[in-house]
């Protein structure tokens, strides 16, 4: 029979081969989530002129009355602020409509020119649009749940900073920047779903926490022998 | 090597039970399902409804009160038990008002009862309906006064029903709070159970990742060739023939150890145990055996801390330490043979 500090050393020894690595990956990325702001993963200090307040104009160019005869199965129907100018918003099956509060005229799908104004406007930054361009399908994985269109503007910044806008109600759908994307980086190591980086309960990840656990209660049973064992040999030095 | 080893018995003492507790914390958080945490596994289906058919009796925006248009991020028609209805968003939470004469609609008791009773689809009844304020513990990422519609399932659900909009805010239950204490665990926040870039945490772990790249170094010197003897590389081959003595007994032994082994190691699966603490770790300096006079290895580092120079003249040395490399006769503690016959 092998001794049981023989038998945990070699088991210790094994599983670190096994999982050791990914410990290391948990560690590290672990450590990067929890250093890094998350406000500052979000893209807080990148936007100003948030939340857009929503001015109520008293003679709109087109009233919601209007708006539900023109469009009597809407599902949806709101006003909205877009770089402070107020605008009627209609969703009527899956077709979703802008219209602009003081004349009533639509004005969605927005163009390149007025998304880049308004990310422009909720930029908080100094760098200039590096990029425009339309997202129609196979959209990033930074943007994977989505609804598209959207327009992405990139701009020409230390953080390589993306604001998406919807082009149908002129809204700052989401930002993203160079330490969100590494941020998504480290969840996809940490939680071990590589293809979607959002399912925490795979049992790729749960195998690999069952092995780390005894990796980590083995190594915690070696203090003891270790520990034990440094004591002794220290009295027996000095004897 | 001695010193990445001491470094990481350290970190380990230090941070052991920690790091023990992030992996049973994100084991059970794994194996929970998410759609019981968040309670949607009983939660019926909702359906949006067209609002237009109330065209003829609507008020305009501007017709609103207007001081519930001050400060709105958004305002949208929508339908509250088949009457239309505004909803307002502001930067901390929402306000209904009726959209045919612009007052406030709130939901009192016996409605957030009943969107409550609507909403979930478990096994249980309502046992008790009591008003609140968020945030708190449960309603943490909201705002303002809330219903709490409690069940009898055995899940214990709680159906947080918002008392401004009777939107439903939270589903809360028995797997949620079990997830929720364990995220408390991984994240070391035991207050607002919420903020992952505590102090605490980010100091736990920069020392643990050391535990980790230690541990990670280690891991090259702990392994030889012939830990993988089973993958048959290529390359040295063999056994050899160790004869041991025993000075307890005068009994003698011979057994064949495969080259390139390590010898403490190899000894032990021949049931012979030699005599040790720390398991093989080169820690105790109990596994000492006495090299025949022609075959004397060199000692390394470890067995020079460990061996009384006198000792290790004459021939002792760690079996932990030692390789088997060439047919040799070692000198055993006295009884170590018979004590394993």
């Amino acid at each position: 029979m092998l001794k049981p500090a023989v038998i945990t050393r070699n088991l210790h020894k094994w599983l670190g081969l096994l999982v050791g690595f990914q410990v290391l990956l948990w560690l590290a990325s672990g450590l990067y989530m929890v250093v890094l702001d998350i406000d500052f993963i979000h893209g807080d200090p990148l936007v100003k002129n948030m939340p857009p307040l929503v001015t109520v104009l008293k003679k709109p160019g087109v009233t919601m009355a209007d708006l539900a005869e023109r469009y009597p199965n809407a599902s949806r129907m709101g006003l909205r602020s877009v770089m402070g100018k107020t605008f009627y918003t209609v969703t009527d099956a899956g077709n979703r409509y802008l219209f602009a509060a003081d004349t009533g005229s639509l004005v969605s799908p927005l163009n390149e020119n007025t998304a880049r104004d308004i990310a422009e406007y909720h930029y908080a930054g100094d760098a200039r649009v590096s990029r425009i361009s339309l997202i129609t399908s196979n959209p990033p994985m930074e943007i994977q749940t989505r609804a598209l269109p959207l327009w992405r503007i990139d701009f020409d910044d230390r953080y390589a900073t993306s604001f998406y806008i919807d082009p149908h109600d002129g809204a700052l759908v989401t930002r993203r920047h160079r330490y969100w994307r590494i941020f998504d980086f480290m969840w996809m190591l940490h939680i071990m779903d590589y293809e979607n980086r959002q399912d925490a309960h795979n049992p790729l990840l749960i195998t690999a926490q069952i092995s780390g656990l005894l990796f980590a209660i083995s190594g915690m049973w070696l203090l003891i022998y270790s520990f034990s064992s440094s004591r002794r040999a220290k009295t027996r030095d000095t004897r | 090597m001695r010193l990445l080893k001491k470094l990481h018995k350290w970190v380990g003492l230090l941070t052991g039970i920690q790091v023990t507790l992030w992996l049973v914390s994100g084991l059970v958080i794994s194996l929970l399902d998410p759609a019981k945490v968040s309670g949607r596994h009983w939660a019926s289906a909702t359906v949006t409804k067209p609002q237009a058919q109330h065209a003829p009796e609507l008020i305009e925006p501007a017709e609103l009160p207007a001081a519930y248009l001050e400060e709105a991020t958004a305002l949208d028609l929508g339908s509250r038990q088949g009457r239309p209805v505004y909803r307002i968003s502001y930067a901390n939470g929402e306000v209904l008002l009726d959209a045919t004469d612009g007052s406030v609609i709130t939901t009192g008791e016996a409605g957030a009862t009943e969107l409550a009773r609507r909403d979930f689809t478990g096994d249980g009844a309502i046992v008790s309906v009591k008003r609140g304020m968020a945030p708190d513990l449960e309603t943490r990422n909201h705002h303002g006064a809330y219903w709490r519609v409690n069940f009898s399932d055995k899940a214990s659900t709680a159906i947080y029903i918002s008392a401004a909009t009777g939107d439903i805010l939270e589903r809360r239950n028995a797997f949620w709070r079990v997830r929720d204490f364990f995220w408390m665990l991984h994240i070391m926040d035991y207050s607002g159970r919420e903020n992952f870039n505590n102090a605490l945490i980010i100091g736990v772990a920069l020392i643990t990742l050391w535990l980790g790249i230690s541990g990670f170094l280690l891991l090259f010197g702990s392994f030889t060739r012939h830990d993988f003897f089973f993958l048959k590389l290529p390359g040295k081959t063999g056994h050899a023939v160790i004869t041991l003595h025993d000075p307890a007994s005068a009994a003698q032994r011979t057994v064949r150890l495969r080259k390139g082994s390590n010898l403490f190691l190899s000894l032990a699966t021949h049931d012979i145990g030699l005599p040790s603490i720390c398991g093989g770790g080169g820690e105790c300096g109990k596994c000492r055996v006495k090299f025949e006079s022609t075959g004397v290895p060199e000692a390394n580092k470890i067995e020079t801390g460990l061996i009384p120079g006198r000792l290790r003249e004459q021939g002792y040395r760690l079996a932990c330490q030692q390789t088997v490399v060439n047919d040799v006769a070692l000198h055993l503690p006295g009884g170590t043979l018979a004590n394993n016959q």
